[in-house]
């Protein structure tokens, strides 16, 4: 873990790796997600893919899953009046990633032209949001 | 004279939905705008109102070919939730089911790009010893295509037949090696179609993220089966074939070779699979928790993000398959490319619309 050692305390210094079955996750408030995307892109790591997940003030957790000489580094940051800068003129896999979660979810990566949904052209962005879960389809405890 | 084409959404070599608008100067491509997701149906979303088992059967309806692996890859994920351990029998099961979908994928990729090349023997033989694996996977499920293999915690089914199994997969590999092989490694056509056709540096390729065979035949050595073992594969052995030139023929060579592969660790599979049960309890409870779980399938990394609130329904489901990366990348290989030639790249990389449109 010596590379990803070297990345968190350029990124974020004191905070250290949660080592977990299946990869590293590092989880900070004031992540600076376009110097995280510099430093995986000098590391040679490869953006596997970002997800985005609601959280319960309008927010969106964003995780950043790189590959690091096939270990799993997830780097989680959040929203911000859900916005958050883009990755993609550093990262150019990030491209589509980042535009599907803007048909999805709505969210904006900043400072990036965002072209026409990947989806229909013609949808808003924010699909999955028009259709929230209802009672009846959240879950009811243990599986029967 | 500039000119713009539009190719598809009901394309000609492949046919399904997928439009490359190709801006060419004469017969040269000088740029390419990509359009996907024309049927979209939001397996994420649904997946999130269903309980896990359902989802089970949900996600094996991602892809025609590599449904097998979108199961393992969910299953997998609940397991590491919820802390199960899966029989050591069924994890072999699960490297046969997914190495003999390898196979069918390859060997009908190999098929189509032969037709599109203009070669109907090859694509007629290809789709011939394909049919051979579709009649081991219906003797193996009951189902050519959502064999419904894989459960949370095992599989559902034994193998029946290994014998009959193992006869096939030695036919395939004979078949590769004397051949499928000579002819597409010597065949001048087949050589004049592919080389130097549709480069993408292995640099290209890294910045973008492009994953599997594709990937591979840029020179990036990369495979979740090596690099992070799951199932049974730590306990086999086998190559992982790398290429260097980044161009059509490179992605040809590679996935022939992989096809071999695959024949030899099911031969080996079958050899070491131990007796014993093959699932966990029936039930499982899933924790609160998130977890992230890849697998290797025919295309390249299959990943799911899965959170769970503790309920039998998960909370957030993502997948990203490696048509949705390896894509955009077919932009970079078309440029400066001769516009016949652009259905052949568009196909070398194996593209899965249905995967993209999920």
């Amino acid at each position: 873990m010596d590379n990803g050692e070297e990345i968190l305390a350029q990124l974020s210094p004191g905070k250290s790796w949660e080592k977990r079955s299946d990869g590293w996750w590092l989880e900070t408030r004031d992540m600076d997600v376009e110097k995280m995307a510099h430093l995986m892109t000098e590391a040679k790591a490869r953006l596997v893919t970002i997800t985005a997940y609601e959280v319960s003030n309008g927010e969106f957790r964003i995780i950043y899953h790189w590959d690091l000489e096939g270990r799993m580094l997830n780097i989680i940051a959040m929203t911000c009046k859900k916005s958050i800068p883009s990755i993609a003129m550093i990262h150019p896999a990030s491209d589509w990633i980042e535009r599907e979660i803007h048909d999805y979810f709505a969210v904006q990566f900043t400072g990036r032209e965002l072209p026409p949904l990947l989806l229909n052209p013609e949808d808003s962005p924010g699909i999955f949001l028009d259709h929230p879960r209802t009672e009846h389809e959240k879950g009811k405890g243990k599986e029967k | 004279m500039s000119f713009t084409i539009p190719i598809g959404p009901y394309h000609p070599s492949l046919e399904e939905p997928f439009k490359l608008e190709v801006k060419c100067q004469g017969e040269i491509v000088q740029d390419a705008t990509m359009h996907i997701k024309f049927n979209f149906r939001g397996v994420e979303w649904l997946a999130q109102r269903r309980n896990y088992s359902q989802a089970v059967a949900l996600v094996e309806r991602m892809c025609g070919i590599c449904s097998n692996l979108h199961t393992l890859t969910f299953c997998r994920a609940v397991e590491q939730l919820a802390g199960l351990s899966v029989p050591t029998r069924a994890q072999y099961i699960r490297v046969i089911i997914a190495e003999l979908e390898r196979l069918t994928s390859h060997a009908l990729w190999a098929g189509v790009a032969a037709e599109i090349i203009g070669f109907q023997t090859v694509f007629m033989t290809c789709l011939g010893l394909r049919e051979r694996l579709m009649d081991i996977l219906e003797i193996i499920s009951g189902n050519r295509i959502h064999k419904g293999m894989n459960c949370i915690g095992g599989v559902n089914r034994e193998i029946s037949s290994p014998e009959t199994v193992l006869d096939i997969v030695r036919w395939i590999r004979q078949q590769m090696e004397e051949k499928l092989i000579p002819i597409f490694a010597t065949d001048r056509t087949i050589r004049v179609r592919c080389i130097g056709i549709g480069v993408l540096t292995k640099e290209t390729a890294m910045d973008w993220g492009v994953v599997g065979p594709t990937a591979r035949a840029s020179g990036v050595s990369a495979d979740i089966r090596r690099s992070a073992p799951y199932a049974a594969y730590d306990q086999l052995e086998f190559k992982v074939p790398v290429e260097t030139s980044g161009d059509v023929f490179s992605r040809v060579v590679v996935r022939l070779l992989e096809m071999v592969e695959s024949c030899r660790m099911i031969e080996q599979a079958f050899k070491q699979m131990p007796p014993g049960p093959i699932r966990g309890p029936k039930f499982v409870e899933v924790p609160s928790g998130e977890t992230v779980v890849r697998s290797e399938a025919p295309r390249g990394e299959v990943f799911y993000y899965v959170a769970s609130d503790g309920s039998d329904v998960p909370m957030r489901v993502k997948i990203r398959t490696p048509s949705l990366v390896n894509m955009p990348a077919v932009r970079l290989m078309v440029l400066g490319a001769n516009l016949a030639d652009v259905p052949l790249i568009n196909a070398s990389i194996d593209p899965c619309y249905s995967c993209t449109c999920k």
